[in-house]
């Protein structure tokens, strides 16, 4: 077991989902099919990063589907190497039960072990679950999902590279992280769930193969973020009425039958499916107000998947909030590191200044960085 | 009206003649219409020797090629069966029974027994059987004896391209999973095979050549070698009675017994391996059924112990020949007690 | 509009449900006895997957079983006093008593049959899909597999066929996480069978099998597909056994209390009772009354097959072949 002893600092800990990418998606649409040896190839990449960068250790959790089995496989052959291309790579001993909960008990975890970033390979369902649990902790969120709308699409020895430089505290945390906004289900008066970019309602009796792609049951979507280039039932928001990451409040839309309503819109709600969906009303949600579903039956559905079945009987409400997950902004650090030369190491001898007249950011110069600045 | 045709040419016909009367025949197999997802000719092969070529022309979807998995499309066309198609599955090389035998032997065979008799699977698998092709210990066996063991199953083996014709037809036409063994060395031997369609009957030997003296019962290819031997015979006065057997399940005893009540003497001639083949099979219903009739102990003619070899000399040790048979009829008929 | 679910076909989802739960308990205590000839393998626990697939079927659409078939064979329709005198052995059964609780088949009611074999049937289904592709009824074929039969080659090479040829057929992967007394954690190269979909080239679901909705929802939309002509699909059903691989196993390759814990926590019948009645849909005095008639028929169904007569001699000899 991973304990605070044999933790050397800086730390990351690393959660992959091994899960991620079963769902109806891959047969109602076109959605992406994420191996688990890709799965387990992006931790190595990322390990290998973050090495470089000067963490000593890596938490990991254990999992059935061969990702961390992969790992260990990988750091039998690294034994020999001089010096170890990875830092220490520890292993969590939890039980596994191969449910969401696996996740969250393992940020908790890691948490405990005071790991400076945890890095996340997982969809929509694993970022949210772990949102609840990690604090301030920065995530470096990595897509392996369903074509995501929260995590990342991006190249695993890049994040690395990020979560390294966060870790060891190359980069000032309020220049490289962001602060996410989230939603609030409240059912009954009692705090329900969360989700980090939707919330969306639906005729549906029954929570049934969980994703949303039925267009003419959608009955209301509230929203964190709507970026016009994004995928998922967040499209219908970010194609009408975006709203970006940084401001300070999210976009609710009742929603109808395409035809019907004030307009009709066309979204990419799903991986291959661009659907007509009607918009009845768009109003912005301001964070703290708790908005009631319109609709008094049906399901509601958390980034992406019904979670809710709800009915007469039931009350539910909807609040935007600015507390949700810190994550690291994988394009705002690099660029950091290279205007800084983080990674320009000293040459044997004085090297030809290079000009910087060809570059865009015009800041500092490449070369003739002291040693001392490379990490 | 009858003109002379090959063997391979007859099983085609009553193929197409078959498909051309019946939709819900359908052909598969490797390489069955050949060139499959390939830029070159389509139908490029018509089966690995020829005897579906020309059908895919003719019947389009109903003639299809498979990828190289038995279980999966022997299996198919069992299913296809049960659920109301006629299919014409080819296992290629009966030495490939391995790698789909459950399907045949446990699914196919069992289903009507099992089902309370509500199941009817009217399949028909072609597989090539025999030596004598230099094709080796894996392309080479006589496996019939082995779903002859099978009940449910149904064995046919033509040695002539009459035969082929009328047995093809009448297998496709049955209402049984019918294995239809093609020898390879037989395809280009040409016979009289009439232009319509014709059957004959499952469970009918066939006396190709009376004789008083011994009687010689054997099937497919060598029905050809024993009458080679036969022919040999005669000139020392001996006159063997050679019998085909056809199909061996269901197998024609009576006219075995009769020939045999006939003559007293008995050799059976199989090009299969020697322990539980046809011969072994025969010679012992002869010897419960008819041991009064015998004035000799039964002499079997069989391939020896051991798989097919590929040098040529070899191999042709390994098939029976007709100096063997003459030899095995000499034995019974100077048989002294 | 989703195929929604209305009342009816709630309360046949239960009905269902009840009837494969009350038939293998009461299979299991009757076996008990030793009156039960040869072997029985049974499908509580299970229900939720055979009646999410099946309620979408017709008598076109044609489903093949593994050797636990009692489940699958009661949702495809056959009939529960056949097959109970079938089990028993007796003429009056499905099959005539000649095949048994692992062999009964109602080809009629496109139920191809339980299979003795694992991995028989998916080459069959890829038969059955052909034949329906041929006489054009937008028939589908559906193979029921188990962890175990996941691994052999014929279900992974009828995988292949059904992509290469198109064929209307589903592939039901139901994982109870055993094969005979072996884990398919340790049997299963892939994490999840479901991972094996995207090899042979078709999408492949997972869903939690003890779900009916779940598993409903999904198979409606791999039996359109299908129908519609776009081709197989893989469906993993995550699920679990409350019995052993057979009648007489005494499970001590399971964790203890691990059946106990799945019968209070993991029972697919609770908990669909449970959410049509919270969802205002059926009433639980519907449902008592529908447990009443059930049990009925299949005390019913056990007192004639115990009184039924055993087949006589000659029928030892006959359906052999249509004609010989």
């Amino acid at each position: 077991m991973a304990s605070l002893s044999s933790i050397e600092n800086p730390a990351v800990g690393i959660v992959a989902n091994p899960a991620s990418g079963r769902d109806v998606r891959r047969l109602v649409a076109k959605a992406s099919v994420f191996h688990t040896t890709e799965k387990c190839n992006m931790v190595q990449r990322a390990l290998t990063a973050m090495a470089s960068c000067g963490v000593r250790s890596a938490v990991m959790t254990r999992d059935l589907g061969g990702i961390a089995a992969g790992v260990v496989r990988a750091m039998e052959a690294h034994r020999s190497q001089t010096p170890n291309p990875w830092p220490r790579v520890l292993f969590l001993d939890l039980p596994i039960e191969d449910s969401a909960q696996d996740s969250v008990r393992a940020v908790e975890h890691m948490l405990e072990l005071g790991v400076a970033v945890v890095v996340v390979l997982g969809g929509d369902g694993t970022h949210r679950v772990i949102a609840s649990r990690c604090g301030s902790v920065p995530l470096v969120a990595l897509s392996t999902g369903t074509n995501n709308a929260f995590p990342e699409i991006r190249e695993a020895t890049i994040a690395g590279l990020a979560a390294g430089l966060v870790a060891v505290g190359a980069v000032p945390r309020e220049l490289a992280t962001v602060r996410n906004k989230l939603l609030r289900v409240r059912m009954n008066d009692e705090m329900r769930d969360l989700a980090l970019v939707d919330v969306c309602a639906s005729n549906d009796a029954w929570t049934g193969a969980r994703a949303l792609w039925r267009a003419e049951d959608l009955t209301e979507l509230f929203v964190t973020t709507a970026k016009a280039d994004a995928i998922g039932l967040s499209a219908i928001a970010g194609l009408t009425a975006p709203v970006e990451r940084e401001t300070p409040r999210g976009v609710r839309l009742r929603l109808c039958p395409a035809g019907q309503g004030v307009m009709t819109v066309r979204a990419p709600i799903a991986p291959g499916l661009i659907a007509r969906v009607g918009i009845a009303e768009v109003s912005p949600i301001y964070p703290g107000k708790e908005c009631a579903l319109c609709s008094d039956r049906g399901v509601l559905a958390l980034d992406g998947e019904r979670e809710i079945e709800f009915g007469p009987d039931d009350r539910l409400s909807v609040s935007l909030e600015l507390d949700g997950p810190v994550t690291v902004d994988i394009a705002s650090v690099m660029k950091l590191a290279a205007q800084r030369g983080l990674f320009a190491e000293a040459a044997a001898a004085p090297a030809p200044a290079l000009a910087r007249s060809w570059s865009r950011e015009g800041e500092g110069a490449i070369a003739a960085k002291p040693a001392n600045t490379s990490n | 009206m009858a003109r002379t045709i090959t063997f391979q040419q007859a099983i085609s016909e009553a193929l197409s003649q078959e498909m051309a009367r019946d939709p819900s025949v359908i052909v598969m197999g490797e390489d069955n219409v050949g060139g499959m997802g390939a830029d070159g000719e389509k139908d490029a092969w018509g089966g690995v020797l020829g005897v579906t070529k020309g059908l895919y022309p003719k019947y389009g979807e109903r003639v299809m090629d498979t990828p190289i998995s038995e279980s999966a499309f022997i299996g198919a066309a069992i299913g296809a069966a049960t659920a109301g198609m006629r299919p014409v599955a080819e296992l290629m090389f009966i030495d490939f029974m391995g790698v789909c035998f459950d399907q045949i032997f446990n699914q196919a065979a069992k289903f009507r027994y099992m089902f309370g008799g509500k199941a009817e699977t009217p399949v028909v698998i072609r597989t090539m059987v025999g030596a004598g092709f230099r094709a080796a210990a894996q392309h080479s066996q006589m496996l019939y004896s082995i779903f002859t063991h099978i009940p449910g199953l149904k064995v046919v083996i033509p040695a002539t391209p009459y035969d082929a014709k009328g047995l093809m037809i009448q297998s496709i036409r049955d209402n049984d999973p019918v294995i239809f063994c093609e020898h390879k060395m037989l395809y280009t031997v040409q016979g009289e095979v009439p232009e319509e369609i014709y059957t004959i009957p499952f469970g009918e030997a066939n006396v190709v050549r009376d004789g008083k003296h011994v009687t010689l019962v054997t099937l497919g290819r060598m029905v050809h070698v024993a009458l080679e031997a036969a022919s040999n015979l005669a000139k020392n006065n001996i006159q063997c009675e050679v019998i085909d057997l056809r199909t061996t399940s269901p197998m024609d005893e009576d006219t075995v017994l009769e020939s045999v009540g006939k003559t007293g003497r008995l050799v059976v001639v199989d090009e299969a391996n020697p322990r539980c083949n046809i011969a072994t099979d025969v010679s012992a219903i002869v010897a419960e059924k008819a041991f009064g009739a015998l004035k000799a102990p039964i002499a079997m003619v069989t391939a020896p112990h051991t798989p097919v070899p590929f040098s040529p000399d070899l191999e042709d040790l390994y098939i029976p020949n007709a100096a063997k048979i003459e030899a095995a009829v000499m034995k019974v008929s100077g048989y002294k007690g | 509009m989703a195929a929604t679910l209305s009342r009816e076909d709630l309360l046949r989802a239960y009905r269902m449900m009840k009837t494969i739960r009350e038939f293998e308990e009461r299979v299991h205590t009757e076996f008990a006895t030793g009156e039960i000839p040869g072997f029985v393998h049974l499908y509580a626990g299970e229900e939720a997957s055979a009646t999410g697939i099946c309620l979408h079927l017709n008598d076109n659409d044609k489903i093949a079983s593994t050797h636990r078939g009692h489940g699958h064979c009661i949702a495809k329709g056959v009939d529960v006093y056949g097959m109970m005198a079938e089990i028993y052995g007796r003429a009056t059964g499905t099959c005539r008593g000649k095949g048994g609780s692992m062999h009964i088949a109602d080809l009629d009611m496109g139920m191809m049959g339980a299979n003795g074999i694992v991995g028989g049937g998916p080459p069959l289904i890829c038969g059955a899909g052909l034949a329906a592709k041929f006489k054009k009824n937008k028939g589908v074929a559906i193979a029921f597999v188990g962890d175990g039969g996941s691994n052999q080659g014929t279900t992974l090479e009828s995988l292949n066929l059904a992509t290469v040829w198109n064929l209307p057929c589903i592939f039901v992967m139901e994982n109870n996480g055993y094969a005979e007394s072996t884990a398919s954690k340790w049997s299963v190269a892939c994490k999840d069978i479901v991972e094996r979909a995207h090899g042979f080239g078709m999408p492949g679901v997972m869903v939690d099998g003890h779900d009916f909705f779940a598993v409903y929802e999904a198979a409606g939309e791999a039996i359109t597909r299908a129908r519609q002509g776009g081709g197989p699909t893989l469906i993993e059903c995550k699920l679990n056994r409350y019995f052993g691989h057979f009648e007489g196993d005494a499970q001590t390759y399971r964790g203890p209390d691990e059946v106990k814990k799945l019968r209070e926590t993991k029972d697919c019948i609770k908990s669909f009772a449970r959410r049509v009645t919270s969802a205002g849909m059926l009433s639980q005095a519907e449902m008592d009354a529908i447990d009443k008639t059930v049990l009925a028929n299949i005390d019913d169904a056990v007192a004639k097959a115990k009184a039924a007569p055993k087949p006589s001699a000659k029928d030892l000899l006959t359906d052999v072949y249509t004609s010989y």
